[in-house]
């Protein structure tokens, strides 16, 4: 079969549904790539999977998959992506950090995006403590231990305050 | 309390009493919380793990709640193995790893296990089919910990928990069945299919991944984000009475068209667990399951609902060993399964035996 732009061999086949109505799509290497269909020419020469499924995740998905692949918690340290391969996410901060990558899943499960029922008192303090939390962690991981004492201090301070 | 107390006592959710206690073993509601001011479990250090378990055994304390901490880090198997077939701990704190552990209420109906999948995962169970008094129940309890604790909460997604398929009003709602007429009659797939298609979950006796045993099936519901507490609870009172009425519905076919067969089966069942030597814990399950049915349609009259009840916890692997204080290979196990089985059925109505002492 030849290409339907050139007369080259045609090397890339695709079939999709537009409308109800499928197409067949017959390309060869160079008119895939001008398409947009195969990825560049760098990156299919030395064509690791990993390349090759993140460009069609972002050809296909588009970038969202891929910004949220990047996405860290600053709380926790936790990755959208180790989130979707472990399913636990690292602390309640994620839910605003991931919202857009979770929120879509939270309707898949629940089929609703929005609470219903009890509501529990609003402790704005919580929130810093986490904060604190997570810098006092940090301190401690570049052994900075004055910075961490410091941090100690001020977690006991808001633990006597709430 | 120990837990060589708990050894001499039973949960009072095995009672046998309540709406529909010949069908229905007992209700129980979950609520999943988190503490605003820390990783989840999976993510936190020993350190904070630590803290998180002083945190909340305080905030029990504080709020003068009657509950006994239990230490799970520091526990044996075998004891760990013990809370899990009394239902009071779940098989991933029991396996799990670092500080953990679990707070019980007097008549075993409450617990709160930390540091479990969620750092707070509060359970109240009551006999009988008893959702609106397990809601009260646990309601109050969960705002006695909240006097003391910050949860993890988003007026969006309601409270925050480690898996977004608990968020919102973290609620599990489940009710525990005994369907033997359904299985049967092979009917009971069917049942499932309906239940799925509704979004109930069906689970065994043990709980997630574990093989229904004894007939035993418990219905729960998986959404716990848009509907209000109430609101799911509603779905189960709705959909169990329904599942009731098939079980009985059997039930009356089976007395009606195989009487003498069935009388047969519940007699030979009661015979054998009352004169085996050595029995295997799936064999007494499934004959526990035979005499229970025989003694609500009547087949049986010198036996105790709670009895039976009870003896399918008090037959599982920890329990003997506990009882025996030692512990026991499988054939040993069959071996003290069997005469444990013996001394409680011989007894009239089949009293525990501490219980008849002391009367």
């Amino acid at each position: 079969m030849t290409c339907q732009r050139c007369e080259e061999q045609a090397t890339v086949h695709l079939t999709e549904t537009v409308d109800g109505r499928r197409r067949e799509v017959h390309l060869c290497a160079d008119c895939a790539r001008k398409a947009g269909v195969l990825p560049p020419e760098s990156a299919a020469a030395a064509p690791g999977l990993d390349a090759v499924v993140q460009g069609l995740i972002v050809a296909h998905v588009g970038e969202l998959v891929g910004e949220l692949a990047g996405l860290t918690c600053p709380d926790c340290g936790l990755k959208f992506m180790e989130y979707r391969a472990g399913g636990r996410l690292g602390c309640p901060n994620d839910y605003q950090v991931f919202a857009r990558g979770l929120l879509p899943l939270v309707q898949r499960a629940h089929g609703a995006t929005r609470h219903v029922g009890k509501a529990a008192r609003v402790r704005p303090a919580a929130a810093d403590r986490l904060r604190l939390r997570s810098r006092l962690r940090l301190a401690v991981a570049r052994e900075d231990y004055e910075e961490a004492a410091r941090l100690r201090d001020s977690l006991r301070l808001k633990d006597a305050d709430a | 309390m120990n837990l060589e107390d708990l050894t001499r006592s039973s949960g009072e959710w095995l009672r046998g009493t309540g709406p529909e206690s010949d069908i229905v073993m007992c209700s129980r509601i979950r609520l999943a919380r988190n503490l605003a001011d820390f990783p989840f479990t999976n993510r936190a250090s020993r350190g904070e793990k630590s803290e998180i378990e002083s945190t909340v055994k305080q905030a029990v304390e504080r709020a003068g709640l009657d509950l006994t901490f239990f230490d799970v880090n520091s526990m044996n198997a075998l004891d760990r193995q013990f809370l899990v077939e009394r239902q009071l701990i779940s098989r991933e704190l029991a396996s799990g790893e670092g500080p953990r552990g679990v707070v019980i209420g007097p008549q075993e109906n409450m617990a709160v296990m930390v540091n479990e999948e969620d750092h707070l995962r509060i359970q109240v169970m009551h006999s009988g089919l008893s959702l609106h008094d397990v809601w009260e129940s646990i309601n109050r309890l969960d705002d006695r910990l909240e006097d003391q604790l910050a949860f993890a909460y988003s007026p969006q997604l309601g409270y925050l928990t480690a898996c977004p398929t608990n968020v919102g009003t973290g609620i599990r709602v489940g009710v525990m069945l005994h369907l033997p007429a359904l299985v049967q009659t092979k009917q009971i797939d069917k049942v499932f299919r309906a239940l799925q298609k509704i979004n109930l979950a069906v689970r065994g006796l043990y709980g997630e991944g574990t093989q229904a045993s004894g007939d035993f099936y418990q219905i729960s519901n998986q959404q716990t984000l848009g509907k209000s507490e109430l609101e799911l609870i509603r779905i189960l009172t709705d959909v169990v009475p329904q599942v009731i009425q098939y079980e009985r519905t059997a039930r009356t076919a089976l007395m009606n068209e195989r009487r003498q067969h069935l009388h047969d089966q519940v007699s030979r069942a009661y015979g054998v667990l009352k004169t085996a030597h050595t029995i295997s814990s799936e064999e007494t399950m499934l004959l526990l399951s035979s005499v229970r049915m025989g003694i609500n349609l009547g087949l049986i009259d010198d036996l105790e609902i709670a009895t039976v009840n009870e003896l399918f916890i008090q037959t599982q692997p920890a329990y003997l060993q506990k009882l025996q204080g030692t512990e026991l290979g499988v054939e040993e196990r069959n071996v003290a399964r069997a005469s444990y089985l013996r001394s409680r059925l011989s007894n009239a109505n089949g009293r525990h035996p501490a219980e008849s002492e002391s009367d």
